[in-house]
């Protein structure tokens, strides 16, 4: 069952594409990243997936039902975490999450409570003006899971958390997911995005460029680095090694075929070769070189 | 109602500087009038000046200010002039301040429609208002009681502040409602005071060229405050006219607010 349906969405501003022609779908339990550079569309994405901001065109789906519609009905399955966390600096953190629940219309769980502020060790009695960047971040997490949500949306929520609280942050929200709640990340962190997400999609200058299942295929795909004098290039492109970079002493390819050719390859050209890096690619390896060429929608 | 209780959470402490400071305003003001009238104010001498500039300062009649409702009446429209001020910044920053501190990235996350935020907000900021200009007329009128001239009537001073209590309200909530209108093309609440103090201005001088030119009288409905300034309400009791164009004005700024903040992108 798809939680988040977005269908063709766009967001102008005067003729400025922020997100241009955007169709995403995020099933029930997915651990979803959402990752781009700075300026991609990412906020933005988020901001029209909780009606901040009006989409121009499109649609917009949660829990199978319409937005702007139904937007109140499935806010209360939604829990957000914003990536600037501004709330009332006048209220104490207890006032916060008393109010949360109010608009929730829930009781206040004091066992559930007094675990998460165990959990991430947060001052109650503090007003939230008072709490450095990281506990604000805290109060921003806690304020999101409070009310049992189906959904969560986190805009780096891991911005000003310590080394313990991010591990405790991520091992809570796998044990989320374990227990089917669909989380939507947006992170600049490409190795928490790696270590946890299931799937991720690229954002570009407004523009989906990519979706990569990372359950899958991670292993599969090699970045082979040669360095030398003279390279193989074309060797390597006729067993399918695609060329990402190239300069007159190196070059990098993307590989997924058959391991024993490769080695085949590389094996006859050792002599000529001064370098040999053959390794997994990772999320980090994928972002520099979607961002870097522009690598094609997949 | 949540909106609302944070509401008035969070306007507490600006609610109470401002009732504590015009009301030892407003004490400090009317306690001056026993000896002001010994001093013989109806005797000053402002023939000299200009008929208009006395009547654009309601100090036409200045016999009237030998009695405690036509000096407090005097005194007062400064008062007011600060009220109007006061209810037009409640309104402004209502919507805007929310973008502009971020806390918005807070509240339109939780399950509230945008119409339930302007409505709470609206009552809320309405209910500061009411307690503020009800704790104003308290004091106002404890005031005038205990430095009243001998053989003033409490009676009449009761029915007088009667009338002003409303008019007043009705002068404050329509500022109110105006404020919310332009809150609800803001997303900053950085120009919520330079834009308060022009709108009230604005329109208590249109109330004075009004009052001084007969062919623009028309103006006079344009100024919420003229209406609702004590020295007129004391002579002229509630004029209606006026009242009932500060009630469409109000009526028609709120259902404004609902129609833009409906469509409005906010800033997160």
């Amino acid at each position: 069952m798809a939680v988040i349906e977005l269908s063709h969405i766009s967001k102008y501003y005067g003729k400025f594409a922020a997100v241009k022609d955007l169709s995403l779908t995020i099933d029930k339990g997915e651990f979803y990243g959402f990752i781009g550079p700075n300026g991609a569309g990412k906020s933005t994405t988020m901001n029209m997936i909780l009606n901040f901001i009006k989409h121009n065109g499109g649609s917009i789906k949660l829990f199978g039902q319409e937005l702007p519609e139904h937007d109140v009905e499935v806010k209360k399955k939604i829990g957000y975490v914003p990536g600037d966390v501004r709330f009332y600096s006048q209220l104490t953190v207890q006032d916060l999450f008393r109010y949360t629940l109010e608009f929730h219309h829930l009781k206040e769980d004091q066992k559930e409570l007094d675990n998460y502020c165990e959990l991430f060790q947060v001052d109650r009695k503090k007003k939230f003006g008072e709490l450095s960047l990281g506990n604000k971040k805290k109060i921003a997490v806690i304020c999101a899971m409070i009310h049992h949500p189906q959904l969560l949306i986190l805009d780096e929520p891991t911005n000003g958390l310590d080394p313990l609280m991010h591990a405790r942050l991520f091992h809570l929200m796998k044990e989320k997911q374990q227990e089917g709640v669909t989380i939507f990340l947006s992170s600049h962190n490409l190795k928490e995005v790696e270590d946890y997400c299931s799937k991720v999609a690229f954002i570009k200058q407004g523009e989906l460029v990519g979706v990569e299942d990372l359950t899958k295929s991670r292993q599969k795909v090699k970045i082979i680095l040669l360095r030398g004098r003279s390279l193989p290039i074309d060797e390597m492109k006729a067993i399918g090694a695609k060329c990402i970079t190239q300069t007159e002493q190196e070059a990098r390819f993307l590989y997924e075929k058959d391991l024993q050719q490769l080695f085949s390859v590389l094996a006859s050209f050792a002599p000529r070769l001064d370098d040999v890096t053959v390794e997994n690619r990772d999320l980090e390896e994928q972002f520099m070189s979607m961002y870097a060429t522009g690598e094609a929608r997949s | 109602m949540t909106l609302f209780k944070m509401e008035l959470k969070t306007h507490t402490k600006s609610l109470l500087i401002w009732i504590i400071v015009v009301a030892v305003l407003t004490l400090g003001l009317v306690a001056l009038f026993p000896s002001m009238k010994e001093m013989g104010l109806q005797q000053m001498d402002l023939k000299s000046m200009p008929k208009e500039m006395l009547k654009a300062f309601n100090l036409s009649d200045m016999a009237a200010l030998t009695t405690i409702e036509g000096y407090f009446g005097y005194e007062f429209q400064y008062v007011m002039i600060a009220t109007g001020i006061f209810a037009a910044m409640l309104g402004l920053n209502a919507l805007a301040r929310e973008e502009s501190d971020g806390t918005i990235s807070y509240l339109y996350a939780q399950p509230i429609s945008r119409l339930s935020i302007v409505f709470s907000k609206m009552l809320s900021n309405a209910f500061i208002y009411t307690v503020y200009w009800l704790a104003t007329m308290v004091v106002s009128f404890i005031a005038c009681l205990m430095f009243k001239e001998s053989g003033a009537s409490v009676s009449g001073l009761l029915k007088d502040f009667s009338l002003l209590g409303f008019t007043g309200w009705v002068m404050g909530l329509t500022f109110l409602s105006v404020g919310f209108l332009f809150s609800s093309w803001l997303s900053s609440s950085k120009s919520a005071t330079s834009l308060s103090l022009g709108l009230v201005f604005l329109t208590f001088i249109l109330g004075i060229v009004g009052k001084l030119k007969n062919d623009y009288d028309f103006l006079v409905y344009f100024s919420p405050l003229e209406a609702a300034l004590p020295g007129n309400v004391f002579k002229n009791g509630i004029e209606w006219k006026y009242e009932m164009t500060d009630f469409a004005v109000l009526i028609v700024a709120a259902l404004l607010t609902f129609w833009f903040y409906r469509r409005k992108d906010l800033k997160v």
